[in-house]
């Protein structure tokens, strides 16, 4: 692919550029808006991870032969998903932080509602919460549902709590008080006093971020928003600094749980929004890569070295969920429905004191890294097992920028797995190349066969480094009969955030009988929600005219706990069309339910209203390329032996070079694909065949018929 | 043991195949229990999910359940099966039955359940089914709990196997004259609920069979029965073989104060299979604490499940090399006509029964006592709405579970019935909902019983009640004795429940007991105590027992007293020097 130099031609060409930060590697796609594309991928740097982010720009300035700030200054849009926020609840690793809340209900948030989400298992325990009680203080004031005040706020208790702040150094606070949805006064006079006591401390508001009823919904979200808050806000602003003066004149996005993009400023305040942000660049991606193949379905899976991700897509909308958990914490704002489990390149094989065999989830990630790095790490991790196994060549791993030593990698495995159960060091790495799939088989199947979907019925999107090397055996134990594995599917989430549009989320409770409904009112919040949704669009540099509002309203009828969230159009909105907007409750809660209580004429009643402000973006085109025919030997490398899972046996088998395989080529199994950042293993049971976007499609051999037509189409 | 055929009845059995349906007919009762929370109103349905949805064959033999609370859940079944017996050929396409008969296998006459037939191409092929706790079921009291009672028509409206629709057309005759004997008019609203979840269930079922057909569905899903059955038996296997035996006390029977009755079970276990005897349980009460045979028998099958992985499927292969014996006219299946709506809370003691007899035989894998249920129950009006409601105060009654080897018992977990599965109200909806104002919800100091791993904390709350015509009533054990400790670990804080009227007066109910005429604005107060301690608590980590007093779960003078734990009361820092005096002079 030639970009040519971009400092010594006459025209000025624009970039546009997504980064995915993971655990162990950054990833990085860059497209020029002519639409050629290059993919690359260096080691994440955790201690400050904009360092690699900036390691990752340096080397697309280099190819492009130009000085960093020179290549910069023609780089419109960045694009950002980050971990940053995940990890630090992952790992307790989030800021300190104090939750000021209504006296008599502080373990409300340790509480969680009472629930133990294993009922028969006696050893499970609840998890730690992120303010512990001795920093959760009680401040005496009351607010009764609809609003009205029954005790004035307490002062003092503020300022005892302030004071308390100070001695045990918090760095941010959260505030929570019952009924605040209804009623915000108690919840601002606090934070007036907070902020003119402490103004650095990082402040969340629950009244502000989500002012919804609910209360241990908005009290986890809250102290969630917060524990990550200051982490997010230093982590962006230094690199805001850092890329400006490189610089960067261009517009920063970062990638939110929902999967839309937000302004840094934005993010920083919302932080919780992008709890689950680097993920969710995925399932925006896997529609791309297979609605060119008419797919209205998918799965999507993304391995990379520290963790595994599984989405479902229905209709071609990833699901959303306003009643998501990270790590058993309630997360209430909307995100993409996605499952993560640890399982990736640096998954450490062990032993459990049941003599059985464990892969992960404790990874080596970046550092010490896998064995065969040769950075210290000397426990086997997957990447070990696939060295041995021959899947990966050590002298071509990152296009060669990472030997990968042989003899560490089998001396891991030795030590620590293969002496340990008696087996001899292939037989010791081929069971943890099967474990490990089997764990990520049941990722898979808990975003499919657990929601009641059969993941036969779905074709699989592979992404991440390490993903393509295990897809046919993830596909194979599920029985999927198409594998996709797209040209940049080791940065397939990078891909995905420069396909996502901006996107903010709003709520407002609003509680009535749908009869006594007040358009004006119901209008209103709406004009007040998108007023603000505006506003971000337009310090985000959004023009009107690329805005999209979705609206939505929470109904139940009358007694009901549970609303069903409607969708309704700006027509039935503004004209007030009651009717439509009854009819379309009615249908959807038979169809969740079971029944609809219409012809009962059950009065219904609205809860919440809540809107979606999107904005537009110009996606980044793809280049397609020509049929080139079926003989694949013009990106013939070489033989190589690699182990054969389901034949438990080693075999001589082609080695093909990735970039150099054209549409049309055909690939039976077992043979070998290498590209510079991943390598694809295709079994015996499949057989590959290039698209038109040079992505690799697997199929299982005896499906050739039905699908050779559909994929070069 | 023999290895399982890989064809059925001419099927060549698909194992991927075989756990996608045990895992598709999980996620199916799982859907159907989301629907029906989102759906019904009451809050003991939608918000504590005192509920439990199951699909079941033609037969009537478990294929799955979300057991939200386990006490319901194994009734559903020996129902299932009676009422295909019961209506023979005479079950069709659009039936939808009620059930709630404690003498034709109902647990508990509150427990209503909705079965609902499920064919395909005009043959039957199984059945959906929910059971939930309904906010009234007639009878003499509001609510259900009638201490008073001494025969089952005082309890509540009994419903042997009816239909209510037939053929798909609503039977209005049947219809109105159940609800005509129920009090509040959500029961409908919910049951109409619990119509829907299984027609959710019927749907999925149906979609699942039409897509692979009856004969693989059929031939997979006896496939699935004998291999969990298989690891239901491994799970036996590895419990030494013994007879081992236990009691509990059951204390006060509503009728007469001070009275005790005694649970006894004796379990035998041998190689692969596991009896659980009651017959030396005493004779059934004279009141309304008497348990029925499928109460009892959840009771057993709940609490030996936690003693086994966790991770096996739960269906007709499970509960097959477990036998269960509880004589007629025992305490735990009392005989017609007695009253029973206390059965389900025999739980706990028929727990602590197994847990003692089983202790030494798994050290390892029981846990300490876990704190008994002592609920409470609010009828009235609402002024604000001018409508009656019905609040079960379970805000106030989960306490803490029992520590077990390696790990400290669970806050706030709530009854053993439920296992964790009760949640608390959300305490805004709560408010939204009910003319209740919570003062205060916290964990209770002190409450958790002390050892190397503690029981979990139990909880205080205060609500104050805002109804106009309130009668209160109160049911539930654990004010006697205590959650128990287990080799070395001391038992955990007290049930207790308070009326604070208006007027200053305190009244401390027993623990089974009707309060009629409660002014508005009396304050409930609730103590809802903590689990039995595990081993001895001088052997639990100074660290922990630190963290415990920093966060004002425990007092420095128990920390003292139960731990051996010397903590300065100024700047919270253990005095190493006396603590190991104190910890190696005892």
């Amino acid at each position: 692919m030639n970009f040519g130099n971009c400092c010594e031609r006459g025209t000025k060409v624009a970039y546009k550029i997504g980064i995915d930060v993971g655990g162990t590697f950054t990833d990085l796609l860059l497209v020029s808006e002519d639409g050629q594309s290059r993919i690359y991928k260096v080691l994440s740097t955790p201690d400050d991870p904009s360092e690699g982010l900036l390691n990752g720009l340096q080397e697309m300035a280099q190819d492009l032969g130009c000085s960093l700030t020179q290549f910069l200054q023609e780089v419109k849009i960045i694009v950002h998903g980050t971990t940053v926020t995940t990890n630090a609840v992952l790992t307790y690793k989030g800021a300190k932080t104090a939750l000021l809340t209504t006296k008599g209900l502080r373990d409300a948030l340790e509480m969680r509602r009472g629930i133990r989400e294993e009922q028969y298992n006696n050893r499970y325990t609840n998890v730690e919460p992120l303010v512990p009680r001795h920093l959760r203080f009680p401040v005496e004031e009351r607010v009764d549902y609809k609003g009205g005040i029954l005790t004035p706020l307490k002062r003092e208790d503020v300022h005892e709590a302030i004071k308390a702040a100070k001695r045990n150094e918090i760095e941010a606070i959260a505030v929570c008080f019952m009924n605040s949805f209804a009623n915000k006064s108690h919840e601002e006079a606090a934070a007036q006093l907070i902020k003119s006591e402490l103004p650095g401390v990082y402040l969340t508001i629950s009244s502000y971020l989500l002012p919804s009823i609910r209360f241990y919904d908005r009290i986890s979200t809250t102290v969630l928003n917060s524990y990550v808050g200051p982490i997010l806000r230093r982590y962006l602003y230094s690199l805001m600094n850092k890329l400006a003066e490189a610089g960067f004149t261009g517009v920063l996005l970062i990638m939110q749980s929902n999967g839309g993009v937000v302004a840094p400023a934005i993010a920083a305040e919302r932080a919780s929004a992008t709890l689950l942000s680097g993920p969710a660049g995925g399932p925006v991606a896997g529609v791309y890569y297979t609605s060119l193949h008419g797919f209205e379905h998918c799965l999507t899976v993304d391995m990379g070295g520290t963790s595994f991700d599984a989405a479902l897509i229905k209709n071609k909308s990833p699901l959303v969920t306003s009643e998501g958990e990270i790590n058993r914490l309630r997360i209430a704002l909307p995100m993409l429905d996605i499952v993560t489990i640890g399982a990736g390149g640096g998954s450490i094989g062990w032993i459990d004191e049941g003599g059985l065999l464990r892969m992960g989830p404790q990874s080596a990630g970046a550092k010490p890294g896998p064995a065969c790095y040769d950075r210290g790490g000397e426990l086997p991790t997957c990447t070990d097992a696939d060295l041995v196994l021959g899947y990966l060549d050590p002298d071509y791993f990152a296009g060669g920028k990472i030997r990968l030593n042989y003899d560490r990698a089998v001396k891991a495995i030795q030590e620590h797995v293969a002496a340990k159960l008696r087996l001899d060091v292939v037989e010791a790495a081929a069971g943890m190349y099967n474990l490990i799939n089997v764990n990520m088989a049941n990722g898979v199947r808990e975003v499919t066969v657990k929601r009641g979907e059969d993941p036969r019925d779905f074709p699989l999107v592979v992404a991440g480094g390490a993903g393509p090397n295990h897809a046919c055996m993830i596909a194979l134990e599920l029985e999927i009969p198409v594998v996709v594995i797209p040209r940049e599917s080791s940065i397939f989430c990078a891909a995905g955030m420069l396909m996502s549009d901006l996107k903010h989320d709003f709520v407002r409770t609003y509680h009535t009988v749908l009869d006594q409904l007040d358009k004006e009112r119901l209008r209103n919040l709406f004009a007040e929600m998108a007023r603000e949704g505006l506003g971000m669009l337009k310090t985000e540099h959004i023009p009107e005219n690329m805005v999209r509002y979705s609206y939505y309203l929470d109904m139940r009828y009358v007694k009901q706990y549970h609303e069903v969230n409607v969708e309704i159009s700006a027509e039935e909105l503004f004209a007030g069309d009651l009717d439509s907007i009854l009819a379309k409750f009615h249908h959807k809660h038979n169809t969740l339910y079971g029944y609809s209580l219409e012809k009962e004429g059950t009065p219904v009643e609205l809860i919440n209203v809540r809107l979606s402000c999107t904005g537009l973006t110009e996606k980044p085109k793809f280049l397609t390329y020509e049929y080139a025919g079926p003989d694949p030997s013009g990106a013939y490398k070489r033989h190589r032996q690699i182990y054969l899972p389901a034949q438990k046996t080693f075999r001589e088998v082609p080695v093909f070079d990735g970039d150099r395989l054209r549409c049309g080529n055909f690939i039976a199994g077992p043979a070998i694909i290498e590209q510079i950042n991943t390598t694809t293993l295709i079994t015996p049971e499949y057989t590959c065949l290039v698209d038109r976007y040079n992505s690799f499609v697997l199929f299982l051999n005896e499906k050739r018929d039905e699908y050779v037509g559909r994929i070069l189409l | 043991m023999k290895t399982q055929a890989e064809e059925i009845n001419g099927v060549k059995i698909d194992k991927i195949l075989v756990s996608v349906f045990q895992r598709r007919f999980k996620s199916i009762t799982q859907e159907m229990s989301i629907a029906l929370a989102r759906t019904t109103r009451s809050p003991i349905l939608c918000e504590a999910k005192d509920f439990v949805t199951g699909l079941y064959d033609a037969r009537g033999k478990m294929l799955e359940q979300t057991e939200n609370l386990p006490i319901l859940s194994f009734s559903l079944g020996p129902v299932c099966e009676y009422i295909v017996r019961y209506f023979g050929d005479e079950i069709y396409p659009g039936d939808v039955i009620f059930h709630n008969d404690v003498f034709s296998m109902g647990n508990q006459n509150n427990d209503v359940a909705v079965y609902k037939p499920i064919f395909y191409r005009d043959r039957l092929i199984g059945w959906a089914a929910c059971k939930g706790h309904q906010a009234d079921i007639g009878g003499a009291v509001a609510g259900g709990y009638n201490p008073n009672a001494t025969e089952v028509w005082q309890e509540a409206l009994r419903i042997p196997p009816v239909k209510v629709y037939e053929k798909g057309k609503l039977r209005k005759d049947v219809w109105d004259l159940i609800f005509a004997n129920i009090r509040f008019d959500i029961v409908q609203e919910d049951m109409k609920a619990q119509i829907g979840s299984c027609t959710v269930g019927e749907r999925r079922l149906l979609e699942l069979v039409e897509r692979y057909g009856r004969e693989v569905f059929e031939a997979h899903k006896d496939y699935l029965f004998n291999s969990t059955e298989k690891m239901m038996r491994a799970e036996i296997k590895s419990i030494p073989n013994g007879v081992y035996r236990g009691e509990a006390t059951v204390y006060y029977d509503g009728r007469t104060p001070g009275s005790t009755y005694k649970i006894r079970v004796q379990i035998t276990v041998e190689d692969e299979e596991i009896i659980f005897d009651f017959s030396e349980t005493d004779p059934q009460t004279a009141g309304f604490v008497n348990g029925t045979y499928t109460s009892s028998a959840s009771a057993v099958l709940l609490t030996f499940l936690q003693m086994v992985n966790p991770d096996i499927p739960h269906n007709d292969g499970m509960v097959r090399p477990v036998k269960i014996v509880i004589p007629e006219g025992t305490l735990l299946n009392a005989r017609y006509p007695a009253a029973t709506t206390f059965g389900n809370h025999l739980c706990p003691p028929t727990a602590d029964a197994i847990i003692r007899a089983l202790a030494p035989a798994i050290p390892g894998r029981v846990t300490a006592g876990w704190n008994q249920l002592l609920c409470g129950l609010v009828t009235g009006n609402d002024r604000r709405k001018n409508s009656p409601y019905v609040d079960i105060l379970f805000l106030g009654m989960k306490g803490g579970s029992g520590g077990t080897y390696g790990f400290d018992g669970y806050d706030h977990i709530g009854m053993i019935d439920a296992s964790g599965g009760v949640l608390d109200q959300d305490y805004e909806m709560y408010e939204q909902q009910t003319p209740h104002l919570l003062l205060k919800h916290e964990y209770l100091a002190d409450s958790a019983g002390a050892g190397t791993w503690r029981g979990g904390l139990g909880v205080e709350t205060e609500i104050k009640l805002d109804g106009e015509k309130m009668t209160c009533v109160t049911f539930g054990d654990g004010d006697v004795e205590p959650a128990f400790g287990l080799f070395g670990g001391k038992a955990g804080a007290l049930n207790r429940i308070e009326l604070r009227y208006p007027d200053g007066r305190v009244h401390v109910p027993l623990s089974k007991e009707v309060i009629n005429n409660v002014p508005p604005g009396t304050v409930w107060r609730q103590i809802a105590g903590g689990g039995g301690g595990y081993g001895d608590p001088f052997r639990r980590p100074v660290e922990k027992v630190l963290k415990d007093v920093k966060n004002g779960v425990l007092s420095i003078a128990a920390a003292r007293e139960d731990y051996g734990v010397v903590i300065d009361p100024e700047t919270l820092e253990v005095d190493r020097e006396a603590t190991r005096a104190l910890r190696e002079g005892r």
